[in-house]
């Protein structure tokens, strides 16, 4: 399902904080952004200033602490800041898709079932020739029923995005998904992940140091170094 | 610093850090209590055979023993013929009526001052050589001088060995047989080591050391002079074997303990070695920490232990009043174990952790010989009890020793595992770290194993004991008491014509080869052989042995046997569950019949049993009166009581591994918390996630099961066809019966299932994560 047209992705004056001991640690204050469906967005920014908070808001993973955040999703609008925590799980399994840095592919689950993991607990099996399809476009056919402990971080991290991309999710979000490969394996992964989203019509949050990968989105968004 | 640092990570997951406390404290508890029991049943067992007779370590014995044998044996003695003897004296050991009452006289040589009875406070303090020492049952039934009150078995009497023969109504010259203490070290080893584990001595086989005897002599031990204490002290052994299995599942869970901690603690051990701390250094932190958390759970654990143990022997005993003490014994034993495991464990999960390649060689081959000399032990019955136990002991460890090779296995061919996706995930992942939950599914095995096993055994040798009651209880009533009104009794039911059917016993203790045998006469038709077995009725010259009797004597069925010169032949051997003595039935036109002479009860068949004893009871109000279906119901609580310690223990272990699944479990947790926060986010919610707790639950419970249902089902057949005969004469036949197989079973995949499903300290879970 595609994002619907307009502005459908809205953070409206979101503010976050932590607590650190007995010091409240400001990440994000009043921050007010949209996004169009379809577009990819760079988050750049300093260690500590706020990035991977963005995506676990978007993920809804974390609420904010003031403000407001809304994904359309054709005809429907959630609020993630208001939304229940079971509604916010419900979202983030049917309609978003996540990419980290150290891949986090499960262990025990052969590649195949890394991949088709997110159709399953969708009760999608029929994502199963897509995810086989995903494989194969990158390169991976033949670590099918390989377990992922055995494979090089750039087949891990095309595996995780693969398995980002096979519920074909409105949003995906990536958080520093080159931060841990070497040079050629960083520029492969970010041609698949900026093509796809691309061609599947996904919107991209991308949270990055590299300054390259940043340049591929259609917006930058810079964020300070908090106190 | 470092131990600011270490301090600080401990304090920032106090639900880890107190749950390795538990461990621990759970692990001495279970130390503690099962070696106060053993040790309060252990004295009582003792105080069953009077200083003055258990203070020798053999016996001698010889027909007609007159006190002119004993003092050509003492000349021996003095020229130094009798190598190895320390110590002989005269002894008469004999059980005679004294108004109406059984009583044991017991007589010794009162110039030995070791021999002086050591009487209560409450007793008399005036000596007189023709005097007596009696318990307080007999103290206003004698008419002889009372030199002090004992605390023994009600119907004991000590005295000098004149006394004893005039009691008795003997000839001065006449003696029971001559008491010896022969030095064995072997025997004082045993001895010792009994103090760190009660019961522990009776695991071996009595031993008789070669002494050169003139002809005519035989020598006894004590336990074959004592069946009752012997037989005790077999129960104990059983008990405290099952005790050294709750000891084994508390060290594993130490251990388990140790690697878990190890696990949590090492990213941060990993960082100050970035900073130049050595790696030396840093195992000696977390040793010292290993040891400060085995000393604090010690402490807690032995007042925790001595509070369990008294509980429990209350629950055991309701009527008793036992106070527990601590010794030097249980204090050593419990912070022994809790600091040697804790020093060891850290040290061994310290390697692992550091990757030190180390050959599992050795200790394969260590293990072929252990399984090598485990099946002699099964194979050679002079092993002992303690042969059986350990053979029991090295099928353990060899299923410990297979785990992590089974684990890794069974990786290799998870992608077998099919279902649902979350399902599929959870149980591969419980057999995906190996050294993490090795030593906590050992525990689990070993734990269920024996509760297969111990179930196999309770529930064969019930059956056993409900079909020789049924054989046995074939009178629908009977009296027991004063000989007397037993005989006026029979006088009255010959007569009756409501009787069917009646039986008179005459019971007396007779000494077969100089050994203590239980004699019981009746008239054995063909109705009263049946009630024994498949046997016919007894001619003058047959006897009946029990099985105890058979194998003590070494006889079997056709063998001839002597007592008080009469030849007999053994017609047959039967079950005799609960004897502590071993047993010979008569008939009473046997020329041995005279023996005994007083009539010990009545059985009698009739068609209005309830009716009869209301009769009986009026007529006979000083007879005890019980009805066939209240001795069966009176036999199997008795037999249900007997192994409620065993349940117990049982339950301890249970609860031990239980523990141990879930630190291991934690542990685990730990590697796969990158998967858990991925769950997350591909939006698993709570119900799945708990279902996946489950599965990981089923998962190792299932592995455990692996190795615990084949291995059960082998203790359960050493334990009926080893360990039963060896500790009290008799064969129980397994049989494989669903119920005791299932509830075992079930327990394990309990445990399992709840270890899994144990939600606290989840969010301490992400705390040691270094990477995002």
């Amino acid at each position: 399902m595609k994002i619907g047209s307009g502005h459908t992705l809205i953070l409206n004056g979101v503010s976050k904080s932590y607590s650190d001991g007995d010091k409240q640690v400001e990440v994000l204050r009043d921050l007010s952004i949209s996004i169009d469906a379809g577009q990819s967005i760079a988050v750049t920014g300093p260690s500590g200033s706020g990035k991977s908070t963005i995506l676990n808001l978007l993920a809804g993973l974390l609420t904010p602490d003031a403000g407001s955040i809304q994904l359309s999703i054709g005809q429907r609008t959630i609020n993630l800041d208001s939304a229940t925590e079971r509604e916010r799980t419900a979202v983030r399994r049917q309609h978003i898709g996540y990419v980290y840095q150290f891949f986090n592919l499960v262990p025990t689950l052969t590649v195949f079932e890394n991949v088709c993991l997110p159709a399953r607990l969708n009760k999608r099996r029929e994502l199963d020739d897509h995810a086989a399809a995903l494989l194969k476009r990158f390169g991976l056919e033949s670590r099918f029923h390989t377990y992922p402990g055995v494979l090089s971080g750039g087949e891990q991290q095309r595996i995780a995005v693969a398995r980002a991309l096979v519920m074909s999710p409105p949003l995906l979000l990536a958080d520093e998904p080159t931060g841990n490969l070497d040079a050629a394996n960083t520029e492969q992964v970010t041609d698949l992940l900026f093509e796809t989203a691309r061609e599947l019509g996904v919107t991209l949050v991308i949270a990055t140091h590299n300054i390259e990968v940043a340049a591929r989105a259609d917006l930058q968004l810079k964020l300070g170094a908090t106190d | 610093m470092i131990a600011l640092a270490l301090g600080r990570f401990l304090a920032r997951t106090p639900w880890s850090s107190a749950m390795a406390l538990f461990g621990v404290t759970l692990g001495v508890i279970s130390i503690v209590s099962v070696h106060l029991i053993s040790a309060s049943i252990s004295q009582r067992l003792d105080g069953l055979v009077p200083v003055q007779l258990a203070g020798f370590s053999h016996f001698l014995h010889r027909s007609d023993i007159a006190s002119s044998h004993y003092f050509e044996l003492r000349r021996a003695w003095r020229k130094g013929q009798l190598e190895g003897v320390t110590a002989i004296a005269p002894l008469i050991d004999e059980t005679t009526d004294i108004e109406g009452s059984a009583v044991r006289v017991i007589g010794v040589d009162l110039f030995n001052p070791a021999l002086v009875p050591e009487a209560s406070s409450k007793s008399n303090s005036a000596f007189d050589w023709l005097g007596v020492w009696v318990d307080e049952s007999l103290i206003d039934k004698l008419d002889l001088p009372v030199n002090g009150i004992l605390d023994a078995p009600p119907g004991t009497l000590i005295t000098d060995i004149g006394p004893a023969q005039e009691i008795l109504g003997w000839p001065p010259s006449r003696l029971s047989f001559l008491g010896v203490q022969i030095n064995d070290t072997f025997q004082q080893t045993i001895d010792l080591l009994e103090n760190v584990m009660p019961g522990f001595g009776s695991g071996f086989p009595s031993r008789t050391p070669a002494v050169a005897l003139p002809d005519g002599w035989r020598l006894t031990t004590i336990a074959e002079q004592h069946p009752a204490r012997a037989f005790g002290k077999s129960v104990l052994f059983n008990i405290s074997a099952l005790g050294l299995l709750a000891l084994l599942v508390a060290w594993l869970l130490i251990y388990q303990v140790a690697v878990s901690w190890l696990r949590r603690l090492w990213p941060v051990f990993e960082r100050l070695h970035v900073l130049g701390a050595d790696w030396a250094m840093l195992r000696h932190y977390f040793l010292v920490g290993m040891i400060i958390l085995a000393t604090v759970s010690s402490v807690v654990g032995i007042g925790l232990g001595l509070l369990l143990a008294q509980w429990l022997l209350k629950a055991a005993m309701p009527l008793e009043n036992i106070k527990l003490q601590l010794d030097a014994w249980v204090v050593i034993k419990a912070l022994g174990s809790s600091l040697s495991v804790c020093i060891l464990g850290g040290l061994f999960a310290f390697h692992r952790a550091a990757q030190k390649p180390s050959s599992s060689l050795p200790a394969l081959i260590t293990l072929c010989l252990l399984l090598i000399a485990a099946g002699y032990c099964l194979l050679e019955p002079a092993t002992g009890l303690a042969g059986g136990f350990f053979s029991i002991a090295v099928l353990s460890l060899a299923s410990g020793f297979t785990v992590i090779p089974l684990l890794r296995s069974l990786r290799r061919v998870s992608s077998w595992i099919k279902g649902p996706y979350l399902a599929r995930l959870s149980l591969r992942e419980s057999i995906w770290y190996p050294q993490e939950v090795g030593a906590a599914l050992s525990g689990l095995i070993l734990a269920v194993a024996t509760a297969i096993g111990v179930g196999l055994m309770v529930e064969s040798f019930r059956a056993d004991f409900a079909a020789m009651l049924e054989r046995r209880l074939d009178y629908d009533m009977v009296a027991e008491g004063d000989h007397a009104a037993l005989a006026a009794l029979e006088q009255k039911i010959a007569s009756n014509s409501s009787v069917n059917r009646y039986q008179v016993y005459r019971d007396t203790e007779i000494r077969i080869r100089g050994l203590p045998v239980s004699l019981r006469v009746a008239r054995v038709d063909d109705q009263e052989a049946r009630r024994y077995g498949e046997f016919d009725a007894l001619t003058a010259t047959e006897v009946l042995l029990s099985e105890q009797a058979a194998r003590m004597l070494d006889l079997d069925v056709g063998s001839t046997i002597k007592a008080d010169d009469s030849l007999m032949s053994v017609a047959g051997i039967f079950s005799g569950f609960g004897d502590v003595q071993p047993r010979v039935v008569l008939d009473q036109g046997n020329t041995l019949a005279g023996a005994a002479s007083k009539i010990e009860s009545i059985g009698v068949k009739t068609s209005d049993p309830q009716a009869l004893l209301s009769r009986v009871r009026v007529d006979f109000p000083g007879l005890e009166l019980r009805l066939q279906t209240e001795i069966r119901r009176a036999a199997m609580d008795t037999f249900d009581q007997t192994f409620a310690i065993t349940t117990v223990l049982i339950a301890i272990a249970l609860l031990v591994a239980t523990l141990s699944i879930y630190i291991a479990v934690t542990s685990m947790r730990l590697n796969r918390r990158t998967g858990s926060r991925l769950l997350l986010t591909l939006g698993v919610n709570r119900v799945e996630s708990i279902g996946m707790d489950f599965a990981l639950g089923i998962g190792i419970g299932l592995v455990a099961l692996t190795l615990a249902v084949p291995l059960g089902l082998l203790f359960g057949w050493i334990l009926c066809n080893i360990i039963n005969p060896r500790a009290f004469g008799w064969t129980i036949e397994l049989q494989l019966m669903g119920s005791a197989l299932l509830q075992p079973v079930l327990m394990g995949l309990a445990a399992a299932v709840f270890a899994g499903l144990l939600r606290g300290g989840r969010a301490e879970e992400g705390y040691a994560n270094v990477r995002r």
